[in-house]
């Protein structure tokens, strides 16, 4: 929009007579009209040939080779891939898009970002009942990426770490089950459905070990050892660590969820009414015990 | 010799006066210039006359800014037309219908045997669509819908580029409302005409009660119609020569247009839509 084709052709419109019912008309070729030729030997055989598989339709079935051994069968059954359909799946954002999406004003980054802040964008959608367990942030675009953020994502690589770290940021891999996932992809769904937030489960055993881990900024790892992580790290890759103790949005910064919680600032088994604008916690010493432990 | 030019120019002054626009301005009222959402960055706003409707001729009350994103668009006419194509269609039901062989009366006993007659071809039915009288086969039934659903973002350009296309045309005018002095049919009938505007005129109002006056006068006049504004479409607008928009109506299309222009959440408008989803 906006170039001088649009002014020269709205210009020329002014001159030309009305446009009206009668004078419009579609691309010419933009439409396929269906071709069948009649007549003498318009379309003999319509493109089904003479006799066989074309006119009756009863084609070989697929992967026949007419007596051959066929392709399918002539080598040993090899699963590279098995059980990749129970696999988790992190569908990806790279740092350059997550710039962009700052740059453009689609993530406030002085407030901790998580999937559901991904989700919001409207740019990126997951379905957890396709076991897509959340973002990998990938590292195309880590050479520019400058923002300060605080972000929690499902899977990163130690590029990926090393550039979120060099810009000041902090970032943390947190693990989500499917019905949390559920919950935080579209959270007015969730809340009009008028039920209590559920715990966040604990991550399965092939899981644990990666969410525990420094190095991988597991949200289940030791503080202690993140921290020296994020030196050695800066190290290897050759850049200065910001000090983020001296930082201003240092409350922002160190912002991080429990693991039993799903949302900043909500608590599980409290129940969100949007309607009346109120929340409600839980009071019951065996539902807190529940939800606390 | 500037006191000999002076007088002279004067002159020529009052002499064109009637070939340039004079902005009429009551005392009191005064119009406020409009604030555009969204503001354009790289386009200059388009502008247009604010006119009066309660006298025949015309008094321009004021200019008034139309956002180019909404007034000033590529005029698609390939657009337009899947528009109207799209509008004539969606609530189509096609009720020719023709009979299958096990519809058509008769046709239950086997004509002749099916051996031993001289030059007669096999055959078990005379509705078969063989014969004169018989079945049709791949003939049209009936209800056959033609439903469908045209993209949301070529629905929001149809009407950006028929709106684009009235103003290029000349044939958009904004009144300051829709009130006119007297029911009689001659009055509009003359103000269209002395205005150059029609001969079909469609008036948009911002709401769906009309001012009385001028929902009597053109009550018996077919080719003046009123439209509320959340009935603006692009056929009624290709369907009349001349647009009539209410100011506060351009405002509603503004804002809902560049509301969709500029949203975030696509994926839900055809979700409704999508057909072959599992």
């Amino acid at each position: 929009m906006g170039s001088k084709t649009v002014d020269k052709a709205l210009t020329m419109l002014r001159t030309l007579p009305r446009v009206s019912l009668k004078n419009i008309r579609d691309n010419p070729g933009s439409k396929m009209t269906q071709k069948r030729g009649r007549g003498q030997h318009g379309g003999d055989y319509h493109g089904a040939g003479n006799k066989g598989s074309g006119q009756r339709q009863n084609y070989m079935r697929l992967g026949y080779e007419t007596g051959n051994r066929p392709f399918y069968l002539r080598f040993g059954f090899e699963p590279y891939y098995e059980r990749h359909h129970l696999r988790r799946q992190y569908p990806p954002v790279s740092l350059l898009q997550l710039q962009t999406m700052v740059d453009t004003d689609r993530i406030d980054i002085s407030k901790p970002i998580d999937l559901t802040t991904i989700c919001n964008t409207g740019l990126y959608r997951i379905f957890p009942d396709q076991h897509q367990f959340g973002i990998n942030l990938t590292d195309e675009g880590a050479d520019t990426f400058q923002a300060k953020v605080n972000i929690e994502v499902q899977w990163a690589s130690e590029l990926v770490v090393a550039a979120v770290e060099r810009a000041g940021g902090v970032i943390t891999t947190a693990y989500y089950d499917m019905h949390s996932l559920q919950c935080m992809i579209n959270p007015t769904k969730f809340f009009e459905r008028g039920i209590p937030i559920p715990r966040r489960m604990i991550p399965p055993t092939d899981a644990a070990e990666y969410y525990a881990d420094p190095s991988k900024r597991g949200y289940l790892a030791d503080p202690e050892k993140v921290s020296e992580e994020r030196l050695v790290l800066s190290q290897k890759y050759g850049y200065n660590l910001p000090v983020i103790e001296k930082d201003p949005d240092y409350e922002m910064l160190t912002e991080r969820k429990d693991p039993r919680q799903i949302f900043f600032g909500l608590n599980p088994g409290w129940v969100v009414n949007l309607k009346d604008k109120v929340i409600l916690k839980p009071l019951d010493e065996e539902l807190l015990q529940y939800y606390n432990s | 010799m500037l006191s000999n030019i002076l007088p002279r120019l004067r002159s020529y002054s009052n002499y064109l006066k009637q070939f340039s626009t004079v902005v009429t301005t009551d005392g009191d009222t005064k119009i406020e210039p409009r604030i555009l959402q969204y503001p354009p960055k790289y386009q200059k706003p388009r502008q247009v006359w604010l006119e009066n409707l309660d006298t025949i001729d015309e008094k321009k009350l004021s200019l008034l800014d139309l956002h180019p994103n909404i007034f000033a668009v590529n005029p698609r006419i390939d657009v337009i037309h899947q528009n109207v194509r799209w509008q004539s269609l969606y609530r189509y039901v096609s009720y020719a219908h023709t009979k299958v062989r096990s519809e058509v009366r008769g046709g239950g006993r086997k004509p002749w045997p099916q051996k031993g007659l001289f030059c007669r071809a096999r055959h078990g039915s005379i509705r078969s669509p063989l014969f004169k009288g018989g079945g049709v086969i791949h003939g049209p039934r009936s209800p056959t819908p033609h439903f469908y659903m045209l993209p949301f973002h070529t629905r929001i350009l149809g009407l950006t580029s028929t709106l684009s296309i009235k103003l290029s045309q000349d044939d958009l005018h904004v009144v300051n409302d829709l009130e006119i002095p007297t029911d009689e049919p001659q009055f509009i009938e003359e103000l269209v005409k002395s205005r150059n505007w029609g001969p079909s005129v469609l008036f948009i109002n911002e709401v769906d009660i009309m001012p009385r006056n001028i929902t009597v006068a053109t009550d018996l006049i077919k080719h003046f119609n009123l439209m509320p504004v959340y009935g603006l479409n692009v056929y009624s607008m290709l369907k009349h020569d001349t647009l009539v928009l209410t100011r506060t109506a351009v405002d509603v299309i503004e804002s809902k247009l560049l509301t969709h222009l500029h949203r975030t959440n696509t994926f839900n408008v055809m979700k409704k839509y999508k057909v072959d989803q599992v």
